[in-house]
């Protein structure tokens, strides 16, 4: 039974997020139809305007429009975190099933792997990675989804080895249930209030994780716009053209806020009904 | 007559559990009037959310998030509980309100080790003095019945049986003395053996340091046999109460004679008619010298255990907890690697396990459970069909077409047991291992789920090897039993001349702590 205090709380939670990403969501989709101007177009007529009618997120150094780049930046952001979440989720479930439901040996090599990914910091590896294969948005993606994938993996292998013990469990090793459909079909659906959160979470981490290499100049290359690479490209002129600093670090934050909101509302709504 | 002081007074009381968009919803508890005279031990009986545990966690103060008081109060000792402070309220659980939970598992904190759990107790009620502290919690561990407290005292609570872990709770309620002990079915996961150790322990702690108790139970022969009084529950309402002996003897509500019925498993009166068996035709299954044991043990579990099943048998399997009877399960089903030959009839094996909360998959609907089955074995149908063997299963096992979209979250143990019952029955197996399908019902809900097991086994000859701890029961459905104990068969015959003339100690033993908790005129 959902108390109606938690499902209230779900709620105020599910709307807040809604709201938040719903407005990085318009600027994606604005990006696609109706960009103001062209997110690339320079202009030397036009440098540094502050915001006005004309722009109005103002116009950076090389007089690109800054709201338009925010459109286009978004765009990127967006197809990062989403790409590289996906493959993070698809190699965690992949290795991290298998590893908790047979243990043993497979258990331990899996398991070897991914606490050897675990012991460098994330940002190290995606770093080398793209250093070794080319900086490039693709190259991104896949480091980004090979360095959060044992999260996942974590999250996977804890949650067969508790639900393996279950008499479910034992029941449908009685009825000849294949080990596949057991682990594919029967823990994974159970194991979903802990996976929907850190997929939520896993797309703020990896949005903050492209952000950075993009200010190091690994991630998104010019001339497209990415809000790390903003904030990077606009370093000398924080005092004298706060807007560059200001309006793409507002949508990030927007973005990742809305993540938090939307990861927070599914763990409550979830922890409100399974004490059955 | 005699005049009662009542340490506790209902007066009144509903409680219920309203929404913002049902601001008067069905009261979970109806105008409740009853005392607890000082002194006294009070049974409660009823079945499964007839309001037992609500009434008891009302007068605990520990009531479950969104539940209301919606009328009348609760006097203790002259206090009103009802109109106290949080604070207060706090005050009186444990000195004054002990709590017994039905779970030994997880009432310990299993990072502590069983004195550093018991010396918490004190330490928070503000006893400040180590040794002290110390000597009291292994006094008390010694007038809970072990021998050795100094032991127990620093071991940790998965080292010890679950009869041990309920000891060590009921230690922890007694080290306050509090005036009022609620024990909420503290027996209900405990073997027979074990329950009479807990009860007599019980019994004696309260006559020794003076305390009242409020027995939750739904167990009503281990209610007779321990309490003063009883009081019958039926959704959210008192429905009888007496003496517990004239009661249970002479039950003077129709529902109380119903429980009553139920609880004895009349053959008759529920209509339990078992098919005949015909011991000449060969057996479909076959067990030889069977050997387990577990990956970090050096001892075996199941030391060489044989027995035969015919078809269209009802086999008991008894023997008291850790003898090997679950371990003698997952074998016959394949779930643990084990020595010795087990010789089956082809066909699938069905099995119904003991916990009706964990044999259903939370994430998926009944119509997915009941389709299981086929969608391992490989049966292709297409979506009219599936619906129809689904229907038809859940009919078999008396539920309607209703449930197949709902959760097991929606379903009651019963409920529960029932679908797993018809997952089993889908690929019509010749054999259904039942581990102690009955332990965790209330007994209106097992002697449906006995009713069921017999009429499958008439109906459509399906042999079962049924494992219980409920002597009762294999009496009353079981031409045959065997009887385990440390990991072998020890005895074996027909139900009638074991039960009535024990060769082995571990029968002998069964036997004696059924008399005992259930006495000899009831079962009979």
């Amino acid at each position: 039974m959902q108390s109606k205090a938690s499902s209230f709380r779900a709620k105020t939670f599910f709307i807040t997020g809604a709201v938040l990403l719903g407005i990085v969501v318009l600027a994606f989709v604005m990006s696609l139809v109706c960009s103001p101007y062209d997110p690339n177009a320079t202009s030397a007529k036009e440098i540094l305007l502050p915001p006005s009618a004309q722009h109005v997120f103002g116009t950076d150094n090389f007089g690109r429009d800054v709201f338009s780049r925010i459109l286009d930046a978004s765009k990127y952001t967006i197809f990062i975190s989403i790409a590289g979440v996906a493959i993070a989720l698809l190699l965690g479930v992949v290795t991290g099933l298998p590893a908790g439901y047979f243990g043993g040996f497979p258990d331990r090599c899996i398991m070897l792997f991914n606490n050897s990914i675990m012991c460098f910091p994330g940002i190290l590896l995606a770093l080398v990675a793209v250093a070794v294969f080319g900086p490039s948005m693709f190259n991104v993606v896949w480091a980004l989804g090979l360095v959060f994938a044992p999260t996942f993996a974590r999250v996977c292998r804890a949650g067969a080895m508790e639900l393996k013990t279950r008499d479910f469990i034992m029941h449908a090793k009685v009825m000849r249930v294949k080990p596949l459909r057991i682990m594919y079909s029967h823990i994974l659906p159970n194991l979903m209030p802990q996976l929907l959160p850190a997929t939520v979470i896993g797309l703020a981490n990896m949005t903050l994780f492209e952000s950075g290499m993009s200010y190091l100049g690994l991630g998104v290359q010019p001339p497209d716009a990415s809000f790390g690479k903003m904030l990077a490209d606009c370093k000398a002129y924080v005092l004298t053209a706060p807007w560059l600093v200001i309006f793409p670090s507002l949508m990030l934050i927007i973005y990742i806020l809305g993540l938090y909101f939307m990861s927070e509302g599914i763990r409550v709504s979830y922890s409100g009904r399974s004490d059955s | 007559m005699t005049r009662h002081t009542h340490i506790v007074k209902v007066h009144h009381l509903s409680l219920a559990f309203p929404t913002r968009h049902d601001p008067d919803p069905k009261p979970v508890l109806k105008d409740l009037d009853f005392g607890i005279r000082d002194g006294e031990i009070l049974g409660l009986i009823g079945n499964s959310g007839s309001g037992k545990t609500m009434t008891a966690m009302a007068i605990a103060g520990l009531l479950p998030e969104g539940a209301v008081i919606t009328g009348g109060s609760i006097k203790f000792a002259g206090e009103d509980l009802t109109a106290m402070k949080p604070r207060r309220r706090r005050q009186m659980l444990g000195s004054n309100i002990g709590v017994i939970f039905q779970e030994p598992s997880t009432a310990l904190d299993p990072l502590m080790k069983i004195g550093t759990n018991l010396d918490e107790i004190l330490l928070t009620h503000g006893m400040k003095d180590k040794k002290e502290r110390r000597e009291r919690v292994l006094n008390m561990l010694g007038t809970c019945g072990f021998t050795e407290p100094e032991e127990i005292y620093s071991r940790y609570p998965h080292q010890l049986s679950g009869g041990q872990r309920q000891r060590v709770l009921i230690a922890g309620a007694a080290l306050l003395e509090p005036r009022l002990l609620i024990c909420d079915e503290p027996t209900s996961s405990l073997d027979t053996v074990t329950t009479i150790q807990i009860l007599s322990l019980l019994k004696d702690i309260c006559h020794k340091m003076h305390m009242t108790v409020l027995f939750i139970s739904h167990d009503l022969s281990a209610v007779r046999n321990f309490c003063d009084r009883v009081m019958v529950m039926r959704e959210g309402e008192i429905v009888d109460r007496d003496l517990a002996e004239d009661m249970l003897l002479h039950p003077r509500s129709g529902y109380t004679a119903e429980l009553l019925t139920n609880a004895r498993l009349d053959t008759r009166m529920l209509g339990l008619e078992r098919a005949t068996v015909d011991y000449s035709a060969s057996p479909v299954l076959v067990a030889k010298d069977i050997t387990a044991r577990y990956d970090n043990s050096s001892a075996d579990v199941l030391k060489g255990t044989c027995f035969e099943i015919y078809p269209r048998e009802i086999l008991g399997l008894i023997g008291s907890s850790g003898c090997g009877k679950t371990t003698l399960v997952k074998s016959l089903l394949g779930l643990m690697p084990h020595g010795g030959t087990i010789d089956c009839d082809n066909r699938q094996t069905g099995a119904v396990f003991q916990d009706p909360v964990s044999c259903l998959n939370p994430a998926h609907s009944v119509e997915w459970h009941l389709l299981e089955p086929l969608r391992a074995a490989g049966v292709k149908l297409n979506k009219q069909e599936r619906i129809n063997r689904a229907t038809q299963a859940l009919q078999d096992v008396g539920l309607s077409a209703d449930y197949l979209s709902r959760r097991p979250r929606q379903l009651s143990g019963g409920q529960r047991q029932r679908i797993a019952i018809a997952m089993s029955l889908m690929l019509e197996p010749s054999l259904i291992v039942a581990d102690e399908p009955f332990s965790s019902l209330d007994s209106s809900s097992a002697a449906e789920i006995l009713k069921l097991l017999t009429d499958i086994n008439r109906e459509r000859g399906t042999s079962f090897l049924l494992i219980t701890h409920n002597i009762h029961i294999v009496r009353q459905i079981c031409p045959r039993v065997i009887v385990m104990d440390g990991g072998t068969v020890c005895e074996e015959g027909l139900t009638s001349e074991v039960l009535a003339a024990p060769k082995s100690d571990a029968a002998r033993r069964l036997l004696e702590a059924e008399a005992t908790l259930h006495g000899e005129n009831f079962s009979e």
